[in-house]
């Protein structure tokens, strides 16, 4: 390595005398004639926004000249007037002027096509046009929502990308599925590259706190992102090998702009509230149905056993536990941007505070963060950059259960007992503590830090030749913090729990790529190869003690509690050593290929399986180009197909997981502690990735000028070798086996459509979305068909997430006892009981065998839909969302329909069966505390939801004066929804692979009315 | 090509001289090649076994035998706050082969036997010099004691069950596949580690730091029982008897000891499940489990109730002092100072020293004590030679204690008919809650189990209740195992 340290002081020293000499022969030119001196601004003809670095050229010379910072050009020439100017600018179309005198200003049109658009992709950029991948890009509106992290705004933003809420809880979690889920234990979460930096957003926690954890996402400021650009098929992903197999979202950063510097604060304001309330009995209603419950226990005892009339008529409508917890809470953002430049040097610099108050007492979330973006060119060959974030957030979490409790904690409870304390519990048998004690009592807060960042220097060794080395890193810590006080139920046989944990992850990136790129007559080539590693490494380390005498130091003096817990430490690494390579070639932007390669080698894997090749290769025609097309259609402006097939990975499965490790277990011998260590699993050295096949065909047109752009993309792909915990028999000593085996496949359809209704002075566009995906399960391991998991199945032949359960079949009526009574699974039938149809034929009911599947949590149709308005200075965007044919576990209705008076009940308890009403589908009170998972409970959980409307309006010029801009805006999330399902929100479920679409206890979202200003100086 | 040279190579060669290797090593994590090196690794190993007698949870030394396996008898259901369907399945005598707790038998009992397997495969290759002669036969014959119990109690629900003496190699079909054995075999098996077990130290002899460990009474005192089980009256007897001799073990002069942490590891205990509460382990739950749930401040379950049917509580004399060991009528809440009643109640793991928080009672759970051995040899010697002087002797010892009037002054001639049914009473009252009745009544046959279940009420209980059938999802996973014919079509 010396020898090679030596070089680059030297070529630094190349490169700056090279560029001292062209300075100075610069000085050296001697004076032309002139005959014309003509300054001029060139404007956006819509905003009438000054337009830096566009290209003046007069026409038929070779002239030209950049605008500066305030869109301000100059020509001293020997030309005459009048004269031509071409004017060129990225995103505009082109403009010709005739110039008659000194002074002028022009108006640039916005392009109509994007095609021009620079997109993201791995390892560099390419011009939309000259894809031949699946990449959807997202920018604009959609990313100004009012949201704690980015990945939120992803909701309808793209075909193919099926976002799903896992909590309400702010700062809290999505789940995101690219062309659906493949794996059944790994993960399936997307790979996030940002600024260059790759990151799996795995939501860990040091395990002191309960609850939903903080998305680790939510660190990034969703307001510093300029564009999302997500990569779908094999053609784009497979250049992140074994973690593309679940797609590769790129985010990108804002930079500065070249010569004009921005300083400009954005505040935003908002109210959140809960969208419905989840009805449950109130007081009478509910004391009724408890006098019911035990009255069919006892019946001697009388038909008041547990409230009198008198009692019943006083109790009113009690309290309702989701007025008191749940409350209207103020969400604000703050954004302060410094941006500029020069032409060799670019800044980006924004300081952000978020805060949002969750919609459930004691929840909030909040962010502190900076970021630097800085791009210099310090040598014309070198290119250099940083882009630095910081930030900390701290989350009060709701802790888990919470919601639960608030539906079932019985309305005839108060919150407080006669004295003021709290009531401890649910006072009836099914024992839970009071929840809004919970709420307020308990101490569970996370606290994370967060340095994100990645640094490179690309120098140009020949013209075409760049080589680039990049280093990142990712080092986050996350505190938490946990206390119980002794006066709450949960606290009572502990007497004060506390708890302190810290999560520390450090993350190294190393990139390093030589691209070159050659254009020769028609032929147009793009070559990238590189060397990259990367290494993880966490920590865990949670300690915790008990029994304090004073609630008072909270989780802040563990040393005096009596009992100190047994700390916890562990720590984990792993390390990815890739190789990669791309090729594209054009042929006269006719004719497109692209194939590409990465070797990766990752330290998860068994000793005989480190290594695994991931190629891919794609081909496009851009039939539009051809010069017969021109003839063949006037409309059609653009038409290009494509194709592409390739192989990913994914090797989400943890670490250390093909070794036989050990864990401690500890006896006790004279009342004495002994440690012991007992295997975790048996060894398997042939662990190794699954592997998803994808094949990918896509048509994109563009009608009249482009103003009507269509993408329509069909694929399949089939993912193997699943990282599956494969039952095996427990006389092994172990339940299970990490193994690659079984495969899913995915397939599916993908629509985008872009159109420009109106343009001119009124501008009015749509961009919509709608896809659609089938998941099947082709294989399980060892045979298998299919097992079980809860209330789930997964089955070869149908989709992951399909809901097994009971069929219900009415209402045994009175009479019925002896001919239907044996379909209720109940020993002893009662009229009123539930029946269920007898699924296997063998003449009885019972819930083990009397299975099937009910539906599936996979919708058949994901929709985005977004227009967007401008006129003068009002803008307006309409953005609906939506999911159509899933189907939800409504978990926390299963509870609610017990009916046994030990809690509360849903609000279909008053139409339940009574003699007097003999209802066929709503079951009598009874105590009976088994819940039988049934169709009952499956609903339907498609929505469409108006997701984000915002009006905004920027101040006119002769206002703001020397102000360059000021906006005002108003918006509305979740303004409206329309959906059959009847628990909070269709949106909101749980998101993990073998058990998505359940709502049991999830916090809901809320909606949002947000008010903003953003001032630009 | 010299451009390659001096620019792209040196950026390829940063990667060639990647700081990090590809090969895992955890830090914090140990690997089974790399362990089991010497004594004190050795010793680990072992422990780990003892841990498997209640690992987490539900485990079996921990509740699973209570809530898997004797709410299916007379004296015990599932009470109002065992709200889980499998468990109130066996309580009401409609599980099946797909029963989760009674998967849990099977599953905690070959875990616990692979801990023992590994420990005693490994302990035997670890070279002289890294352990000493004595210290690698203890260990060995502990785990040996431990694989012992975990097989008595498989052939004991289940009857025919796959013998494994060995870790699986790998993940291959013949590893994993293992075929059923004879029940006969299996006490073979049985009876071969236990004598093996029989050569470990003296009870007295492990230093304080030691007590817990399988003794060379305990291994006698259980192969005593094996013995029972088998009918094999005369060793039965004469290993009873060879316990009772050796003079190691005596009763507690007040049952109360039995059950008091004072006294824990006493000298009527041989082989306990030793809990500890409120030390980062796992108190004894039963604590919990069977403590009122309406009694303010105490917080418990009562999910392990007495099955009043069954009379279990009225079959106790007003003099008897196990009464009152045994179950609780009334208790003060320690918040409103109150005095609560309530049905009878179990209490032998009742911890006074954790109020309000039972699961973390610090009782430990007797797995064979002296007062049973003397029944053991009570019933043994009766089956062999009918009611003698010296049975009559063994089953007052065991009645003297509890301050109930000596059989010998009650019923002097009984045939050896009643005197067993005598012992099997006292066997009742003295293990309440030790998870001995259900091994109890199907030592008895289909017929007693069955006429006894339905005298109780649970008239759902059949001839095929006296074993568990093998758990659905071990025939599913494994071809080479059948299912047990009691429970074929039934």
């Amino acid at each position: 390595m010396p020898r090679h340290r030596h070089a680059w002081p030297v070529l630094f020293t190349a490169v700056f005398s090279l560029l001292l000499l062209a300075a100075i022969s610069g000085n050296a030119q001697t004076q032309p004639l002139i005959n014309s001196r003509l300054t001029g601004r060139i404007v956006d003809a819509k905003t009438r926004e000054p337009l830096p670095g566009a290209t003046v050229q007069i026409k038929g010379t070779t002239h030209g000249v950049l605008t500066d910072g305030e869109g301000r050009f100059a020509f001293v020439t020997g030309q005459p007037f009048p004269y031509t100017l071409i004017i060129t600018s990225l995103g505009y179309r082109k403009a010709e002027v005739i110039v008659e005198n000194g002074q002028i200003e022009i108006p640039l049109e916005p392009a109509q096509s994007q095609l021009n658009d620079v997109v993201v992709i791995g390892y560099g950029t390419q011009k939309k046009s000259d894809l031949t991948g699946a990449i959807a890009s997202v920018s604009g509106p959609l990313l100004k929502q009012p949201v704690s992290s980015f990945d939120q705004a992803l909701k309808g933003a793209a075909p193919g990308v099926q976002v799903t809420q896992t909590s309400g809880q702010p700062g809290g979690g999505v789940s995101i599925r690219i062309r659906g889920g493949a794996s059944i234990q790994g993960g399936n979460e997307p790979l996030y590259v940002i600024d260059g930096f790759p990151v799996y957003n795995n939501a860990v926690t040091a395990g002191t706190i309960t609850g939903t954890p903080v998305n680790p996402l939510s660190g990034i400021n969703p307001s510093d992102i300029e564009s999302i650009d997500i990569l779908k098929d094999a053609s784009a992903t497979a250049i992140y090998g074994s973690r593309g197999a679940n797609g590769v979202v790129i985010i990108t950063t804002k930079k500065g702009r070249a010569d004009r510097s921005t300083l400009s604060y954005e505040g935003t304001y908002g109210v959140q509230s809960l969208r419905k309330k989840v009805d449950v009995l109130n007081g009478r209603d509910f004391a009724k149905l408890r006098n019911d419950v035990l009255y069919d226990v006892t019946p001697a005892k009388g038909k008041f056993q547990y409230l009198t009339q008198q009692q019943i008529d006083s109790v009113g409508n009690g309290t309702d536990w989701q007025d008191a917890a749940f409350r209207s809470a103020p969400q604000q953002n703050h954004q302060l941007t410094l941006s500029g430049g020069t032409a060799k040097t670019r800044y980006y610099l924004s300081g952000n505070y978020f805060r949002q108050d969750g919609i459930i007492r004691n929840t909030d979330f909040n962010r502190l963060g900076i970021r630097a973006n800085i791009d210099a060119q310090p040598f014309d060959r070198l290119k250099t950059g940083v882009n630095i974030t910081a930030s900390r957030s701290d989350a009060n979490v709701a802790p888990s259960g919470i919601v639960s409790s608030l539906l079932f904690m019985p309305p005839t409870a108060t919150i407080y007992e006669a004295d003021g304390s709290y009531t401890l519990r649910n006072p009836f048998e099914n024992i839970f503590a009071n929840p809004i004690a919970s709420i307020n009592e308990t101490k569970n807060k996370a606290t994370t830090n967060r340095f994100f960042g990645t640094a490179f220097a690309d120098f140009k060794v020949l013209e075409g030749l760049q080589v680039k080395v990049l280093f990142g890193t990712d080092v986050n810590n996350t505190q938490e913090k946990y206390y119980i006080p002794a006066t709450i139920y949960e606290g009572l046989p502990t007497k004060g729990n506390a708890g302190r944990g810290e999560y520390t992850s450090y993350s190294w990136l190393n990139e390093n790529t030589v691209s070159y790129s050659r254009r020769s007559g028609q032929h147009s080539f793009d070559v990238l190869g590189g060397f990259t590693q990367q290494e993880f490494s966490s920590d865990v380390v949670r300690t915790g003690a008990q029994q304090f005498v004073s609630d008072a130091l909270s989780y802040n003096s563990l040393q005096s509690g009596a009992t100190l817990l047994r700390p916890w430490s562990e720590a984990s690494k792993w390390v990815l050593h890739s190789w990669l390579g791309r090729v594209n070639y054009n042929f006269d932007s006719r004719y497109y290929f692209t194939a590409s390669i990465r070797a990766d080698g990752s330290s998860r894997f068994g000793k005989g399986n480190k290594w695994g090749y991931f190629p891919s290769a794609a081909a496009s025609w851009r039939v539009s180009n051809e010069p017969f097309f021109k003839n063949l259609s006037r409309n059609i402006s653009d038409l290009k197909v494509r194709a592409s097939f390739g192989t990913t990975g994914n090797l989400e499965i943890g670490e250390y997981q093909s070794l036989a490790t050990l864990y401690s277990l500890t006896y006790l011998f004279g009342g004495t502690t002994a440690t012991g260590f007992a295997p975790s699993r048996l060894p398997n050295d042939k662990l190794g990735w699954e592997t998803t096949v994808q094949y990918n065909a896509g048509i994109d047109i563009g009608f009249f000028d482009n103003r009507l752009s269509v993408s329509l993309d069909a694929y399949q792909k089939k993912t193997r070798d699943l990282l599956l915990s494969v039952e095996i028999p427990w006389t092994s000593g172990q339940t299970s086996s990490l193994q690659n085996f079984g495969s899913v496949s995915n397939k599916g359809l993908e629509l985008a459509v872009s159109s420009k209704n109106f343009l001119g002075e009124f501008t009015w566009t749509t961009d919509a979305n709608a896809s659609i995906n089938r998941n099947e399960v082709l294989s399980l391991g060892n045979g298998a068909r299919s097992y079980i998991s809860g209330s789930y199945i997964i089955q070869v032949g149908k989709p992951l997430g399909s809901f097994y359960g009971t069929v219900t079949d009415g209402i045994l009526q009175t009479g019925e006892e002896h001919t239907k009574g044996k379909f209720t699974g109940s020993a002893a039938p009662k009229p009123g009981d539930r029946l269920y149809k007898d699924i296997n034929g063998d003449g009885t009911f019972t819930t083990a065998a009397d299975r099937t599947i009910i539906g599936d949590a996979q919708p058949d149709v994901i929709l985005g839909l977004s227009n967007n308005f401008s006129w003068k200075g009002f803008a307006l965007s309409v953005f609906f969302q939506g999911s159509l044919g899933n189907q939800i576990l409504n978990g926390n209705l299963q509870s609610l329909e017990l009916f046994t008076g030990q809690q509360n009940a849903a609000g279909s308890a008053r139409d339940r069966w009574t003699p007097e009403n003999p209802s066929q589908t709503i079951p009598r009170a009874k105590l009976d505390p088994a819940p039988v998972f049934s169709d009952r409970f499956i609903e339907d959980g498609s929505f469409i939801r108006l997701k984000n409307v915002s009006l905004s309006y920027t101040l006119p010029k002769h206002i703001t004066g020397k102000i360059s801009s000021i906006q005002l805006y108003v918006s509305a999330q979740n303004l409206a929804t329309w959906t059959n399902y009847t628990g909070f929100d269709p949106e909101v479920t749980s998101g993990s692979n073998v058990s998505p679409g359940t709502d049991q206890g999830i916090y809901p979202v809320s909606r949002t009315f947000t008010g903003g200003l953003k001032i630009s100086l | 090509m010299h451009i390659t040279k001096r620019y792209i190579l040196p950026v390829l060669l940063l990667g060639l001289s990647a700081c990090s290797s590809l090969d895992e090593q955890p830090v914090s994590q140990l690997v089974t090649q790399e362990f089991y090196k010497d004594g004190a690794q050795a010793d680990a190993a072992v422990v780990a076994t003892y841990r498997k007698l209640y690992e987490t949870g539900q485990s079996l030394y921990n509740s699973l035998f209570q809530i898997g396996v004797e709410m299916a008898t007379d004296d015990y259901e599932a009470g109002p706050r065992a709200r889980n369907a499998h468990v109130r399945a066996i309580s009401g005598l409609t599980h099946d082969a797909s029963n989760d707790r009674m998967e849990q038998l099977w599953r905690q009992s070959y875990d616990a036997i692979n801990a023992a397997n590994i420990a005693i495969d490994r302990i035997a290759v670890i070279p002289d010099g890294k352990i000493t002669a004595v210290l690698q036969a203890r260990l060995t014959n502990e785990a040996k004691f431990l694989r012992a119990l975990h097989y008595f109690n498989l052939v004991r629900w289940f009857g025919d069950v796959p013998i494994v003496l060995h870790e699986p190699k790998d993940l291959s079909p013949e590893a994993l596949y293992v075929t059923k054995s004879p029940a006969a075999a299996v006490y073979q098996q049985i009876i071969t580690d236990l004598q093996a077990a029989e050569n470990l130290p003296a009870p007295g002899v492990y230093g304080k730091n030691d007590i817990g460990r399988a003794t060379s009474g305990a291994a006698k005192s259980l192969l005593a029982k094996v013995y029972l089980t088998k009918e094999d009256w005369a060793n039965a007897a004469a290993k009873s008897k060879e316990v009772i001799d050796a003079k190691w073990y005596a009763l507690f002069d007040d049952y109360a000891d039995v059950f008091n942490t004072a006294t824990k590891n006493g000298k009527e205990h041989i082989f306990s499940a030793q809990f500890l509460g409120n030390a980062g382990y796992q108190g004894n739950s039963l604590g919990s489990r069977s403590a009122p749930n309406e009694v303010p401040g105490i917080n418990g379950d009562y999910a392990d109730a007495l099955h009043k049917q069954g009379k279990l509580y009225e079959s106790f004399s007003s003099t008897d002092t196990r009464k009152a060991v045994t179950f609780i009528t009334e208790m003060v809440s320690p918040v409103d100072g109150k005095t609560y009643t309530f049905e009878p109640h179990l209490h032998k793991y009742y911890d006074p020293a954790a109020t309000g928080n039972q699961g973390q009672s610090s009782k430990n759970l007797p797995i064979i004590r002296y007062a049973e051995v003397l029944l053991i040899y009570a019933e043994a010697v009766n089956e062999l030679q009918g009611p003698t002087a010296a049975a009559y002797e063994a089953i007052d010892e065991v009645r003297e204690r509890a301050h109930i009037t000596k059989l010998k002054d009650v019923a002097p001639a009984l045939s050896a008919a009643n005197f067993r049914d005598s012992v099997f009473q006292e066997r009742r009252k003295e293990l309440v809650y030790e998870y001995q009745r259900w091994f109890d009544l199907v030592r008895r046959g289909p017929d007693y189990y069955v006429r006894t279940l339905h005298a109780a009420g649970k008239t759902l209980a059949a001839p095929k209740h006296i074993r568990f059938p093998t758990p659905q999802r071990e025939l599913n996973l494994n071809p080479n195992l059948k299912q047990d014919p009691l429970w074929i079509n039934n």
